[in-house]
């Protein structure tokens, strides 16, 4: 494809007005890649709390409602975009790259700053055409309502705030900080999210009197009031409304499930073919494609979802439209549509056991399309993001790695035992986990939880390395 | 040798463990496991792997830090930047609310 080389350069011209963190030059001490660390997190959630300037309401239903766990916005504030527009914008190009529409070679130069350029570019782009498009839905109300100055101010302040996530993003991976940013906000917000439902001090009143918003407190409080202890524990519990402490319980399991399967490897004996006696070992995870197949896979239905609520809004008697959504406005959660008939039904988890019970075609249609969903999620994108057993093959003799009594030529045959299996089977095995999670009711959604895991998980693992090759500096 | 084959080992579980979570990653890791690669290579293990890792990894290492086009800005502007875009959406707020309360059209 000689034209996709094209594409590329179109970039170019902008190459020199994209803002770009200088890279460090010297290695950055741990101790100041957590100070850097704390700082993006610290701006992160200041931007997620302040709300935009210009805006006129809220209310009314929130089509991204289903999205917004994994994107780390916040509605009504700065943070608004969250991080949408840089993991769009590196799913496109990835993705692009990886189909071979664009043609990247990555041994050029030249190529990988054009596709970093790219990828910023377009990330610019999309925080444009989203605010643009927020704002001119009437999200915040109608243009008309908020004058054409309010409308661009909140332009500027969502693009503004797109390119600062971009810059904090590059900050945190150029070096000086751990791990990604967008990791590091997704996690910032599922985490923020759980320890709200458990501690949360505002009171609703929902007809019992005031309740207390946070599990644990509402515990606590239902205790020191309620004469009778056993039914005010029972009512702790069990509430259906508000967060309860069977949620909170839950989710501590499925934290500590997570843990516990990340630990399941297949360790590959490795060795130097040139150094004599570097041994080494290759990890092959269960969770080889890590959060990937759960990201892909609400990215999918989030799709489904907006496609069908908008369809439904407009025709709502349609035969086809029903049959790919029902939706209705939920009691509890104050003008959220929840589907309740059609295709998005029957992807969405059922809410309770109870409800389980009563349909129980509901709940095993959704157990095989969580299941099939993440195992081809998961073997789809090793292939695309370049971890399949043939690049991984290829890498290996980059490093002139072999493995002891393979031959050279072996070695993706090898591999190509493990790593589709490994795929496949830990991408099932993180869909399972997910609806294990919603069906007991989890904080924050199974996907969600899954999430914030894995990357604390992740975190862990470079916190480990980090103080690991600080220690092997010392004593060297 | 120990720690030189845990390194490159770690740079390898490195760009897999996650497979590119969002793209740059892919480079970003590669980068990181070059440039501690080369690290090994000066330290520890010298002539042999030198040849094959140095020669890329020097490419890799100057085409970040040499003239890589771009508004070059460092970590603090970053995050003064930020810090100043926080200070003026705040301040926004501060001088929609006193306008409002002058002219008495507020809400």
């Amino acid at each position: 494809m000689g034209g996709g080389f094209r594409v590329l350069h179109l970039v170019r011209p902008f190459l020199s007005f994209l803002p770009e963190v200088q890279s460090a030059d010297r290695k950055v001490p741990f101790r100041e890649k957590v100070i850097y660390t704390v700082i993006s997190l610290f701006i992160f959630l200041v931007c997620s709390q302040l709300p935009l300037y210009g805006i006129h309401s809220t209310t009314g239903a929130d089509p991204f409602y289903w999205m917004r766990v994994i994107l780390a916005s916040n509605r009504g504030t700065v943070m608004e975009l969250g991080i949408t527009p840089i993991v769009t914008s590196g799913l496109v190009m990835q993705l692009l790259a990886g189909s071979k529409i664009i043609e990247v070679d990555n041994s050029v130069r030249e190529d990988r700053a054009l596709l970093n350029g790219a990828q910023k570019l377009l990330g610019i782009l999309i925080a444009v055409g989203e605010a643009v498009a927020y704002v001119l839905s009437g999200m915040y109300g109608s243009v008309g309502q908020l004058g054409v100055g309010n409308a661009i101010l909140i332009i500027i302040q969502l693009c503004f705030a797109g390119i600062i996530v971009i810059c904090l993003d590059e900050l945190l991976q150029k070096g000086y900080g751990l791990g990604s940013g967008i990791s590091l906000f997704i996690a910032t917000n599922i985490c923020e999210n759980i320890i709200w439902k458990a501690f949360s001090p505002t009171t609703i009143n929902s007809g019992r009197g005031a309740e207390f918003e946070g599990a644990v407190i509402a515990m606590f409080h239902l205790l020191i009031t309620r004469s009778d202890k056993v039914r005010a524990l029972r009512e702790a519990f069990y509430r259906q409304n508000l967060p309860n402490v069977t949620n909170l319980l839950a989710t501590v399991l499925i934290f500590l499930i997570v843990i516990y399967f990340q630990g399941f490897r297949v360790v590959l004996p490795v060795r130097s073919k040139n150094a004599r006696g570097q041994q080494g070992s290759y990890p092959i995870k269960l969770f080889y494609t890590s959060n990937m197949p759960i990201i892909l896979q609400s990215a999918l239905v989030s799709n489904l979802y907006f496609i069908s609520q908008l369809l439904y809004r407009k025709y709502s008697g349609n035969f086809f439209v029903n049959l790919l959504g029902k939706w209705k406005e939920s009691e509890y959660s104050g003008g959220q549509f929840i589907p309740v008939g059609g295709l998005a039904y029957y992807v969405t988890a059922p809410a309770s056991l109870a409800d389980m019970a009563a349909n129980p075609f509901h709940a095993l249609f959704y157990l095989v399309f969580m299941l099939s969903a993440c195992a081809l999620f998961s073997k789809t994108w090793i292939e695309v993001s370049g971890s399949s057993a043939r690049d991984v093959a290829k890498q290996l003799k980059e490093q002139q790695m072999v493995m002891p009594g393979h031959r050279d030529s072996n070695l993706q045959k090898e591999l190509n035992r493990y790593i589709p299996t490994a795929a496949a089977f830990g991408g099932m095995c993180i869909g399972a986990l997910t609806v294990l999670a919603d069906f007991m009711g989890a904080i924050g959604s199974g996907t969600g939880i899954l999430l914030a895991v894995t990357i604390i998980y992740q975190y862990f693992e470079t916190f480990e390395k980090e103080r690991a090759s600080e220690l092997g500096f010392f004593g060297f | 040798m120990a720690r030189g084959s845990s390194q490159s080992q770690s740079s390898t579980s490195s760009s897999t463990s996650r497979p590119g979570v969002m793209a740059p990653r892919g480079s970003a890791a590669a980068t990181a496991g070059m440039r501690r690669r080369r690290l090994v290579g000066g330290s520890g293990s010298a002539s042999a792997t030198s040849s094959a890792a140095s020669g890329s990894g020097s490419n890799m290492l100057r085409f970040y830090t040499d003239d890589a086009p771009g508004l070059k800005i460092s970590p603090t502007i970053v995050l003064v930047m930020s810090l100043c875009f926080i200070g003026f959406v705040t301040a926004l707020h501060v001088f929609g609310k006193l306008y409002r309360s002058k002219t008495g059209a507020g809400p």
